[in-house]
């Protein structure tokens, strides 16, 4: 496995966390709990957004493994 | 009329009354009863079954006593709600047994309690040394009541976990198969939510029993066939897991590249997963 493809697992598992964050932070009845996962899901979009930018760079280095 | 038919319809009419008469009175009645009340509660009570039995006494007299015995009471306990000196009067105060570790000789005897007695109901609420005991104070009603030393109080989650999660009351959505819209409602969740998360745990509406949701959205249930193996909601400890391994890869990354750059950001975004799975570890460990 290359290391963009690692990476894009990983982008993948990002994604997953980010929505199950979003579904807690709906369905919590408490308002701490509700506001903790929601602070979560904003923080996991800005790691979600430094990896995709890696990601472009990654393919732009190895552009044999574009879209793989 | 005959004699039984007699006493038939006054005993029916008394019960209906008495009935009355306790919904009247309250719950308050049955949690802590004063003695006073207690003998104005039997009294009434005597005083019905004589009526009921008793052909010889009128009833004009019968409900007459009745109805001061136990309308006496709501009185008092009206006046007893507005008025603070009347109440210490009527109910009594509450005598302190044990004050800063130490017994109260004076009060035990004005209480007319003997040692032995404050012994066996320390005992009853599970203290066997009074020096455990840092205050105990007997209540109107003739409880004792103990506060433990502080190194002697049983431990509490807040003690271990500084914030612990809130956790509010579960909600049943489900009873004998049927959906309970409002608890549903109030959670802000609807059928078609119910639909999904019971194929998700492959079984049909019909086959629950009883089904809850926890404050956080969790949803478990009991099947009216106990045979069939239902696994406990994974949802939370699965994300956490996940933020886990995510966090690892980026560590993982920030070792294996060459780019210094590409080390600084899988660094920094390691350390922010990690920050991530500290704050919401406590919430999805359950």
């Amino acid at each position: 496995m290359t290391v963009a493809s690692q990476v894009k697992q990983t982008l993948a598992s990002l994604k997953g966390i980010h929505a199950g964050l979003q579904q807690l932070a709906l369905t919590s009845q408490d308002e701490t709990a509700q506001r903790t996962f929601h602070e979560a899901m904003l923080a996991t979009e800005e790691i979600i957004a430094d990896i995709k930018d890696r990601i472009g760079r990654l393919e732009f280095e190895e552009p044999q493994y574009h879209g793989k | 009329m005959p004699i039984w038919l007699e006493t038939a319809i006054r005993s029916i009419c008394i019960l209906i009354g008495l009935f009355v008469i306790t919904r009247i009175l309250g719950k308050k009645q049955l949690s802590k009863l004063s003695f006073f009340e207690y003998i104005v509660g039997i009294t009434v009570g005597d005083i019905a079954g004589t009526m009921s039995v008793d052909l010889g006494i009128s009833l004009q007299e019968g409900i007459t006593s009745i109805l001061i015995w136990s309308l006496f009471p709501v009185a008092v306990a009206r006046l007893s709600l507005r008025n603070k000196k009347f109440r210490d009067f009527v109910e009594g105060n509450s005598t302190v047994f044990i004050k800063n570790g130490k017994i109260l000789e004076e009060n035990l005897k004005r209480e007319k309690y003997t040692v032995d007695e404050l012994l066996e109901q320390l005992r009853k609420k599970d203290v066997f040394r009074v020096a455990d005991v840092e205050f105990a104070v007997l209540e109107p009603n003739g409880d004792l009541n103990v506060l433990l030393k502080r190194e002697k109080q049983p431990l509490t989650v807040g003690d271990v976990f500084p914030n612990p999660p809130r956790e509010k009351e579960p909600q049943t959505v489900i009873m004998d198969g049927m959906i309970l819209d409002e608890p549903l409602a109030t959670m802000g969740l609807g059928r078609g939510w119910l639909k999904e998360q019971l194929d998700k745990q492959g079984v049909a509406i019909e086959n629950v029993f009883l089904a809850q949701v926890d404050s956080y959205g969790q949803l478990t249930i009991d099947l009216y066939d106990d045979k069939i193996q239902i696994a406990e909601p994974q949802e939370k400890k699965l994300l956490l897991a996940a933020m886990k391994k995510v966090q690892a890869d980026l560590e993982l990354y920030a070792l294996q590249t060459n780019s210094e750059e590409a080390k600084a950001l899988y660094e920094r975004n390691a350390a922010e997963m990690a920050e991530l799975v500290q704050k919401v570890e406590p919430l999805l460990r359950n």
